[in-house]
């Protein structure tokens, strides 16, 4: 019965804000680092500031830890995902009905990893180099994406070592992402 | 001056009666639908409700007329160009389409408008229990997730709309929207999903044409602007384009070759050209006054009744040819033609509109227009022969018996020697026959009866799985006293599905409207929690984050009407939703799918709804399966018992022995035919059926002919055996079409003239004891 299906797709997907659905990102080499998150709101004239841990590794895991002001923990193994809350409770995200997750994971992977390649596919870039590395500005094509974000900044010491993201959203909030290497965890025995 | 008046007056009540029939009949036309194509409506009407009618006119609409393109390629920008290009000129060709961006704003607006009575039940269960703690803590989630990335968080701090919107179906996965396109990034290639509308109908010669053109058009632009990108299409209307092409290329060929082989037949067996001339005048007049006679009683025509009651009609031909025979080779001066046919002819008649009248009686439209149609085309057949046959054929024929008018004769006088291969041959067909019938399958499906083209179907099988879209087998209704108790039961009915097929997605208006009650439920959460806007306060704080989020909040609630959305105010913004209800007196009714990625069991959805108060499954295809199923059963009881009267009336002009006699070479006929399908593996559907009725009244005409002509006459024999002829010729060669149904009839109708025609001479007695 393709009525439904005809009158529904009218209304139906912009459940994402206008986000590209991803195809499988590269895989970046292991990465763990330490971020400062400052978050701008429109109306709020103080940002948020929060702290977290972002690690990837070669096996297709992507953590996303906030660990202050409260604990939250975002992680993704291909295609499952799910949340750990502040208040504990862990929850399972259907990627079906959450189609921002692939394209947000493809978006941090690309950025972090420094895959051109891949971040040319949702983006145009423009790469200038620094004293010490290289800043990509990614603009998104024209489309959905960029209807939500305007500009994204990535500035790296070098391919695959990210320092800072800078993220400007349509709505006018931003968000600033800040790295700093840490060792990784001890390996259980 | 006698035989002029007499002449004048044939012609007169000739022209008359079939000139008051199409006159009475053109009064009683329906103008705007004449022939009406609906299938559908072949169903009693009593059993479709007013709901199910228009639900079933509006799945087929919107079937009918869409159109699905997919531009793809590696290149995002050029892709993205090329499907924009394919975009204008699908709508320069005349596609319609509506705008997604602006309907998406709309309804947008207006969900903004009332975020606050969005919270799902569990969302406003939690808020209702847990207060502003848990408020705090989906706003912090709602910051903390990496989907805050792209959250409208000042409108939507706790995330609650976005989370209604993320649940909102989705009928291509992963598709988003780009403007008036769809897109996905798949496999490193980019896809553009352009979807139109046929303004008519799909299925009509135009609209499918007009179809084809515009995709046609589409596929050049694309192709202009990136020629390494991929276009790929599909939709109804192309394959009925596709489908009526191959129907009108192989019904050329087939009735060019029938119609030279039959005048080839005919020229060279009488030599001359009036038997082709009141041939056709026999055929035109029976075909007009049959339709007549159907308009007349309905209003307009059905499409199958057209189909069907012209290829009965064929058994006409008999009349004609009975007539032709004894006039050209007989032994009767033309003006004792007439006198000399009238028996077998009337006989034949009465009984061909004896066996379709019983048709009258099976209480489906379809099979009571067909009935009408076929006495009223066999009546008016029989009376051109009457009264204009006698007028066209007053000269001695000058023609000599040669060998093809003798070799009928011997082969009716052979088959009737009274030796032991008489009953052998016989009871040697039966038998191979039941083994045949043992194997014989039924098939109502319409899907079998089509042949569509590989192409056509393997760029709709690739496109729809790149959309992930598997066709739903069927649709639910959902009836309720109100909208709301309508919405209320859809919401039951959807939680039902979920928990059954998780991966499924429901698609009904209650996805896009929550119930009143589930609205209500969540304003009541948001004023519990917001009442304690220090407790609020409190909470935020305690996650770090700013207490001005309680004012933000509460202003955001001030300005809001705290009112549940109603459906007037989501059909102004999205107006396409009003096709989901179907309001009758007394009752709304729902119309709402599923759709999975994987076929679902109809079976189980049928539970489902069964199980659901005022809920049914209905499946468009199945019951046209079913239709025909039925048409297919009465059809063949009624022809049953038809032939006991006919029997009652061979008895009572021939006597029992006689009788039996007659009835049993088309019975043997009937047999052979339904054994030898079965042996072929070839299914027995409606089509099959009405070759098997059109082989009954051809396989009677001959018994009736042949007993009443004598087997030592020339002129019957002849009849019979050109009729055989001309019937193989003009049925009998749709066996070898591509399209399942017309060879499905093409080959009952070849094996079943076939067997009629060499049965024949069974209907007479043996030589032996006639001469005793």
């Amino acid at each position: 019965m393709s009525l439904a299906a005809r009158l529904l797709a009218l209304l139906c997907a912009f459940a994402a804000c206008g986000i590209a659905v991803a195809a499988t990102p590269a895989t970046p080499p292991a990465l763990r680092l330490g971020f400062v998150e400052t978050r701008t709101l429109p109306g709020f004239a103080t940002p948020l500031i929060s702290h977290g841990v972002l690690s990837v590794d070669p096996a297709r895991s992507f953590r996303w830890e906030i660990t202050a002001p409260y604990h939250y923990v975002f992680e993704m193994h291909g295609s499952e995902a799910q949340e750990q809350l502040p208040d504990g409770r862990v929850r399972r995200l259907d990627p079906g009905q959450a189609p921002w997750l692939a394209a947000v994971e493809q978006i941090f992977m690309g950025a972090v990893s420094g895959n051109v390649t891949q971040l040319q596919r949702y983006f145009e870039l423009k790469i200038a180099p620094l004293a010490q590395g290289r800043r990509i500005t990614l603009t998104p094509k024209p489309g959905a994406l960029s209807q939500a974000i305007t500009q994204i900044q990535v500035t790296e010491t070098a391919p695959g070592h990210p320092r800072q993201i800078d993220i400007r959203e349509t709505s006018g909030g931003g968000m600033q992402l800040r790295f700093t290497p840490i060792p990784p965890p001890p390996a259980n025995p | 001056m006698n035989t002029r008046l007499a002449a004048a007056a044939r012609c007169a009540l000739w022209l008359a009666s079939l000139g008051v029939l199409c006159a009475c009949a053109w009064l009683r036309l329906d103008l705007q639908q004449p022939i009406n194509t609906d299938i559908l409506a072949a169903l009693p009407a009593q059993q479709d409700s007013g709901a199910l009618r228009i639900a079933n006119q509006r799945s087929r609409d919107a079937f009918v007329n869409e159109l699905l393109v997919l531009v793809s390629g590696a290149d995002t920008k050029a892709t993205r160009e090329a499907a924009f290009a394919a975009w204008t000129a699908l709508l320069h060709s005349g596609m319609h389409t509506e705008n997604t961006g602006q309907s998406v704003q709309r309804l947008l607006a207006v969900y903004q408008a009332h975020h606050f009575a969005m919270l799902d039940p569990a969302q406003a269960a939690r808020l209702s229990r847990g207060g502003a703690r848990a408020l705090a803590t989906d706003v912090a989630v709602s910051l903390a997730s990496p989907a805050s990335l792209i959250s409208s968080f000042d409108q939507d701090p706790g995330g609650y709309l976005s989370g209604f919107l993320g649940q909102l179906p989705q009928p291509y996965p992963g598709f988003l929207p780009d403007g008036p396109l769809f897109t996905a990034l798949r496999h490193g290639q980019r896809d553009f999903l352009l979807r139109v509308d046929v303004g008519g109908s799909g299925f009509s010669q135009q609209g499918a044409a007009l179809a084809v053109g515009a995709v046609n058009a589409a596929r050049e632009a694309a192709h202009q602007t990136c020629r390494s990108c991929r276009f790929q299409a599909t939709g109804a209307p192309l394959f009925a384009d596709a489908a009526r092409r191959e129907a009108q290329s192989e019904a050329l060929w087939l009735s060019v070759a029938s119609t030279v082989l039959i005048m080839l037949l005919i020229a060279y067996v009488f030599r001359s050209f009036a038997p082709h001339l009141l041939a056709a005048l026999q055929l035109v007049a029976s075909v007009l006054a049959a339709s007549a006679a159907v308009i007349l009683c309905f209003g307009s025509i059905q499409i199958l009744t057209l189909v069907f009651g012209t290829t009965l009609l064929g058994i006409a031909i008999d009349y004609a040819f009975l007539y032709f025979a004894e006039y050209w080779f007989g032994e009767s001066a033309p003006p004792a033609v007439w006198r000399r046919v009238r028996p077998g002819l009337l006989l034949g008649l009465l009984t061909g509109v004896i066996a379709f009248a019983f048709l009258l009686l099976a209480g489906f439209p379809v099979l009571t227009q067909i009935a009408v149609f076929s006495v009223a085309g066999l009546l008016e057949a029989g009376l051109t022969v009457a009264l204009i046959f006698p007028l066209g054929l007053r000269r001695n024929p000058r023609v000599a018996a040669h060998a093809a008018v003798r070799w009928p004769q011997q082969f009716i006088a052979v088959g009737c020697r009274a030796t032991r291969w008489r009953y052998l041959l016989p009871a040697l067909a039966l038998l191979l026959a039941i083994p045949g019938w043992l194997r014989l399958q039924t098939s109502d499906d319409v899907r079998e009866l089509q042949h569509l083209p590989a192409k056509l179907l393997q760029a709709d099988a690739q496109l729809r799985s790149t959309l992930g879209q598997t066709p739903p087998p069927g649709f639910f209704l959902i009836a309720g006293a109100n909208l709301q108790q309508a919405l209320e039961r859809e919401q039951a009915l959807f939680a039902k599905l979920g928990a059954q097929w998780p991966s499924a997605t429901e698609l009904g208006l209650s996805r896009f409207l929550p119930s009143q009650a589930e609205q209500q439920a969540s304003l009541a959460a948001w004023q519990s929690v917001l009442a304690a806007p220090a407790a609020l306060q409190t909470a935020f704080r305690q996650l770090g984050l700013p207490a001005a989020l309680t004012q933000r909040l509460e202003s955001q609630w001030r300005r809001s009407s705290q009112q549940p959305l109603d459906a007037a105010q989501v059909f102004d913004a999205a107006p396409d939703l009003r096709w989901l209800v179907i309001s009758t007196p007394g009752s709304v009714t729902l119309l709402a799918t599923v759709t999975s990625q994987e076929a679902l069991d109809p079976t189980s959805l049928e539970q489902t709804a069964a199980a659901t108060p005022g809920t049914e499954f209905v499946q468009p295809l199945a019951r046209i399966a079913d239709t025909f199923h039925r048409i297919r059963m009465r059809a063949t009881w009624l022809v049953i018992i038809g032939y006991f009267l006919i029997c009652a009336l061979l008895l009572w002009r021939y006597g029992r022995r006689e009788a039996l006699r007659m009835l049993f070479s088309p019975l043997l006929a009937l047999a052979v035919t339904l054994g030898a399908l079965g042996w072929l593996g070839e299914p027995l559907n409606i089509f099959v059926v009405v070759a098997l009725i059109l082989i009954l009244g051809l396989g009677r005409d001959y018994s009736v002919f042949l007993r009443e002509g004598g087997a030592r006459q020339r002129s019957p024999a002849l009849a019979v055996t050109l009729s055989a002829i001309t019937m193989l010729f003009s049925f009998g060669l749709l066996a070898v079409s591509r399209i399942p149904a017309l060879h499905a009839f093409g080959l009952a109708t070849l094996i079943g003239i076939l067997a009629s025609y060499l049965s024949a001479p069974l209907s007479l007695p043996p030589v032996s004891r006639q001469r005793t």
